[in-house]
């Protein structure tokens, strides 16, 4: 490398939005030089992403510690139901996090998702430091202290202020540092979901909305080195223990597919009461703020007193539970309205916290009661109530988080077991689909728009519209030139031509265009007997192939009159032409207005 | 924030990985010294939920006692002992539902230590309760060959013991006495042992297997009544009667107040004294013993058509009762015993024999189990198509 890398233009704070990277620093070749010529920004870049990794696995075991330690001081090893201790700890605790919220941590609200969306496409990937230590501190006791929330969103907002904050104080470039959020953020939620596969995709889904080879090798090295430091200081026991899953008979597919159809309803009826009263208590006086959370802390308390405990925190010990047959269909579908309830107060309170695991945990529950149902209706079927709660946590997952691939490979992760994959698959399917019909909006998008930012998502990009080459190309021209004939022969042709452009064949391969004046010129200029290759100046017309995308003929149109548009087997085989006039009229016409 | 580490400390893209390193390894320090205080106080919360929880085993309070491991386990979830405990409490609950969490606790500890033996016998145990004949032999098996703390040799026979205890109440004879035969190699030279497996022959079936360990256990302890008692049975029940007829005299005289081995000890002479098959009695002897079990096989079926009420001179084409079916035998054999005696009738013997033991058969059937000379009989004819089969 001839040029000494630096690290990147450096990106200058701001409390509100970063500005623009100043000019790119030359490292300077005094200590450190024989490496110097080692580093350019990508790979600085990629090298950096493990330590995020190992800061954000750092962060994140600090963090489960903290929830655990929250629990244990607040709650007790071994919480009884009855006890005063279960409403009167998540509202007294609730009180306090209203109160940090309000006054010290204002952006720490939900569950971190969005923020880091918002921090990727608005604020240039910055996210204060404090937002990250406020959601350790509020997710912590809010999630310890029995909300009915979960710590992997709050995980992937904490990796995501990390990586942000380092970005800053190294002052990479805007570019880059737009993307550390991400990267982050992956670190951060493959650390608390001790699942990097499912990090990693659940990032591209659902935080960079789009497929992007540049930042793959970053988000998947940060999600495994945070996996790593966690799995050395927690040890790399799975969330729960997975029972014996199996799936012997495919007919059994159409009990797995009622599964996802309930689920995708379930989905429905928490996305859409999340969506219908957040809003509604965000917009109540600013003082009830104070409460919500408390009140919200109440009810999860009231109803883990009246019985069912189960659906404070996270919930992993029930759904281990659950997995292993321990509880009745009855108690598993009360449980999954239940925690429905619960954590939709939680959520739409304000109180910071995430809705991955509660998410799983509604699956969990829902899963086995349509599994023990199935079962009583059809003592055949072969899947254990374990199985059925496996599947059931991609379901909710597939139709709420409206994450389709992460929903498959988080089962297949979490459970290591990949005969259970086609019935993941198809429940899933279904969920997604019941899902999307009945929600057009996915919740992280819904929540998104509810705060007033329009962040893009991929599942808006996979129903967009791709406008390709074949879409606004025109006919081969029936006159085309050629450049070893004489240019009076080609003048003759042209004649009765109404065109005023006309493509002409090169030799030996290639395509040119040439006009009608300046063939009248040549002619006139005495040059009638020259071949029109001698007499063109020397030129290399680009071509297009029809499956392109139209935006690829855009930068081609404006510089040459007509675009050649050539089968990919055979240069020489015209498919068709692009004028400047067939890209704007496609991009111009009402369908595509429409489907845009 | 109007400083940046990247204004601290000179633009080089080496040494601010260097330094990134050396924070990552103190933040590193810093983590695992937190994490081990945790550990350490998470670790004693545990200790003390686990004896509460044995607590509650040894009081057979098996929810509670789930309640308590199932804490210990959030506080150090990966102590093998407290999986174990807890598999052991959710196995012996009593719920069915429950032993699926239990085996799935065990299936994590087997693949970690897939030899570990008191973790494949609980496995076997899980098994036995499912009643999987073939599981739990698996697991009883890796057991048996599997690594145990202490005292190996015992722990591993009581295994066996249990996989045959499994065997027999799952009616699995042949299996648990191929289990018996393996265990009757290892047995340590103790008359316990010993007695146990000839009780467990016993059940199942192989009564000459449990006279040998009777024996084994009378060679170790001559006088030990058990044995005498369990070795005459044995024999008797294998139709061993001589060496039935000398232990159960053995065990009578040590213990006068075994009235079962003194009732098998009548029959066992009347069988001795009654045989006419046996071989080293006279000719005289031998047609002695004919007659007496003849003239018993016609008092045997009268008192069984007086029981059931069948009038044994109406001929057996009108009844139509197999009692007057065997009369009509029984008569018709009768004149056979006058020649006896005579030279070359070398099939009498057994023709008239054949009509006793028929009629001891088939009242045993119509009017109950017969006793004293008729079971003598009955069990000699027992013995001789046993023999002849």
């Amino acid at each position: 490398m001839s040029n000494p890398p630096g690290i990147g233009p450096a990106a200058r704070n701001s409390p509100s939005l970063p500005q623009a990277p100043i000019a790119r620093l030359q490292i300077p070749r005094r200590l450190f030089s024989s490496l110097e010529g080692v580093f350019n920004e990508e790979l600085f870049f990629l090298i950096l992403s493990v330590f995020i990794g190992i800061f954000s696995g750092l962060a994140v075991v600090c963090f489960r510690l903290a929830i655990d330690w929250t629990h244990l001081a607040l709650l007790g090893a071994l919480p009884q139901t009855h006890s005063w201790r279960l409403f009167a700890v998540p509202s007294l605790a609730g009180l306090v996090v209203a109160a940090l919220v309000l006054h010290v941590f204002p952006a720490i609200r939900g569950s971190g998702v969005n923020q880091t969306k918002a921090a990727l496409y608005i604020f240039n990937g910055f996210i204060p430091f404090r937002t990250a230590v406020g959601k350790f501190i509020c997710a912590a006791l809010a999630i310890g202290s029995g909300q009915s929330l979960g710590p992997e969103d709050p995980a992937l907002q904490i990796g995501a202020g990390i990586a942000s904050a380092l970005g800053r104080q190294l002052e990479i470039s805007r570019e880059k540092l737009r993307l550390m959020a991400p990267v982050g953020a992956a670190a951060g939620l493959a650390a608390a979901f001790n699942a990097p596969i499912s990090a990693v995709l659940f990032v591209i889904e659902e935080v960079i909305g789009r497929w992007s080879a540049g930042i793959l090798g970053s988000v998947v090295l940060s999600a495994v080195s945070s996996v790593v430091i966690v799995r050395w200081f927690l040890g790399s026991e799975p969330l729960f223990r997975i029972p014996v899953t199996t799936f012997k008979n495919p007919t059994e597919l159409l009990a797995y597919a009622v599964l996802g159809i309930v689920g995708g309803l379930a989905s429905v009826v928490f996305a859409k009461s999340i969506g219908y009263l957040r809003p509604r208590l965000k917009a109540l006086p600013r003082w009830t703020q104070y409460f919500q959370p408390a009140l919200a802390g109440l009810l999860v308390g009231l109803i883990a007193f009246l019985g069912a405990p189960q659906i404070m925190g996270a919930g992993y010990d029930s759904m281990d539970q659950a997995m292993h047959g321990q509880y009745a269909w009855k108690v598993l579908a009360i449980l999954a309205v239940l925690k429905i309830v619960a954590t939709t107060f939680s959520f739409v309170s304000g109180t910071p916290g995430g809705m991955f695991a509660p998410t799983l945990f509604i699956g969990a529950m829902l899963g086995g009661a349509v599994g023990d149902i199935e079962h009583i209706f059809f003592p055949q079927l072969t899947g254990s109530t374990g199985t059925y709660v496996l599947v059931g946590m991609g379901v909710l997952f597939a139709g709420f988080l409206r994450v389709p691939m992460t929903s498959v490979f988080m089962v297949l992760e979490v459970s290591g077991n990949y005969e259970i994959i086609v019935p993941v698959i198809v429940a899933n399917t279904f969920s997604y689909l019941v899902s999307r019909g009945l929600q057009s909006i996915p919740i992280f998008d819904l929540l998104t728009r509810q705060d007033g930012l329009i962040l893009p998502s991929l599942e808006e990009n996979r129903e967009e519209t791709i406008l390709r080459v074949e879409d606004a190309m025109l006919p081969v021209p029936t006159t085309i030139l050629n450049a070893k004939d004489y240019v009076d022969a080609n003048a003759r042709r042209v004649q009765d031509s109404p065109d005023s452009t006309f493509l002409v064949r090169m030799h030996p391969s290639g395509w040119g265009t040439v006009s009608r004046d300046q063939l009248q010129r040549f002619f006139h200029e005495g040059k009638g007997e020259l071949t029109l290759s001698s007499v063109l100046p020397p030129q290399s017309l680009p071509s297009l192939y029809p499956d392109l995308p139209l935006d690829a003929a855009l930068r081609y149109v404006n510089v040459c009159p007509l675009v050649p548009v050539v089968n990919r087997a055979d240069s020489r085989h015209l498919e068709g032409v692009i004028s400047r006039d067939s890209v704007f009229t496609k991009y111009g016409s009402p369908q595509t207005v429409a489907g845009g | 924030m109007s400083w940046t580490f990247r204004k601290l400390v000179p633009r080089s893209a080496a040494l601010i990985l260097v330094i990134l390193t050396l924070a990552a390894a103190i933040a590193f320090a810093a983590v695992s010294h937190l994490v081990s205080r945790f550990t350490a106080n998470q670790q004693a919360r545990g200790r003390k939920l686990y004896a509460q929880g044995l607590a509650e085993v040894s009081a057979a309070r098996y929810d509670d006692a789930i309640n308590a491991f199932r804490a210990a386990l959030t506080c150090d979830p990966t102590n093998s002992q407290y999986q174990l405990s807890m598999a052991r409490a959710l196995r012996d609950s009593n719920d069915p539902r429950r032993l699926d969490e239990a085996e799935s606790y065990l299936i994590s500890l087997w693949q970690r230590a897939p030899q570990d033996a008191a973790v494949n016998l609980a496995l076997a145990r899980v098994a036995a309760r499912r009643g999987s004949i073939e599981e739990a032999t698996l697991y009883y098996h890796n057991a048996m060959y599997g690594v145990w703390n202490s005292d190996a040799d015992t722990n591993r026979n009581k295994a066996r013991i249990e996989l045959v205890q499994f065997l027999l109440k799952r009616r699995a004879p042949d299996k648990a006495e191929s289990e018996l035969m393996a265990l009757a190699t290892s047995l340590p030279p103790d008359p316990a042992a010993h007695l146990q497996a000839a009780q467990l022959f016993e059940q199942a079936q192989d009564y000459p297997n449990a006279l040998a360990q009777y024996q084994e256990i009378l060679r170790l302890d001559p006088e030990n009544s058990s044995a005498l008692a369990g070795a005459g049975q044995a024999a008797y029940r294998s139709g061993n009667y001589a060496t039935a007829q000398r232990c159960l005299q053995a065990a009578v005289n040590a213990n006068p107040q075994d009235d079962n081995s003194r009732q098998l000890l009548a029959t066992t002479d009347l069988i001795l004294r009654a045989n006419p098959f046996h071989s080293h009695i006279s000719d005289a002897e031998r047609n002695r013993r004919i007659t007496t079990a003849f003239d018993q096989a016609e008092k045997r079926l009268a008192e069984c058509a007086q029981q059931t009420g069948v009038d044994l001179k109406i001929p057996d084409s009108i009844t139509a009762s197999p009692l007057s079916s065997l009369q009509s035998r029984w008569m018709a054999a009768k004149p056979d015993l006058a020649r006896l005696h005579s030279p070359g009738e070398t099939d009498l013997p057994d023709s008239i024999m054949d009509v006793v033991f028929q009629i001891e058969q088939q009242t045993s059937a119509l009017c109950g189990p017969p006793r004293g000379l008729d079971l003598a009989l009955s069990l000699i004819s027992q013995r001789r198509e046993a023999a002849s089969q």
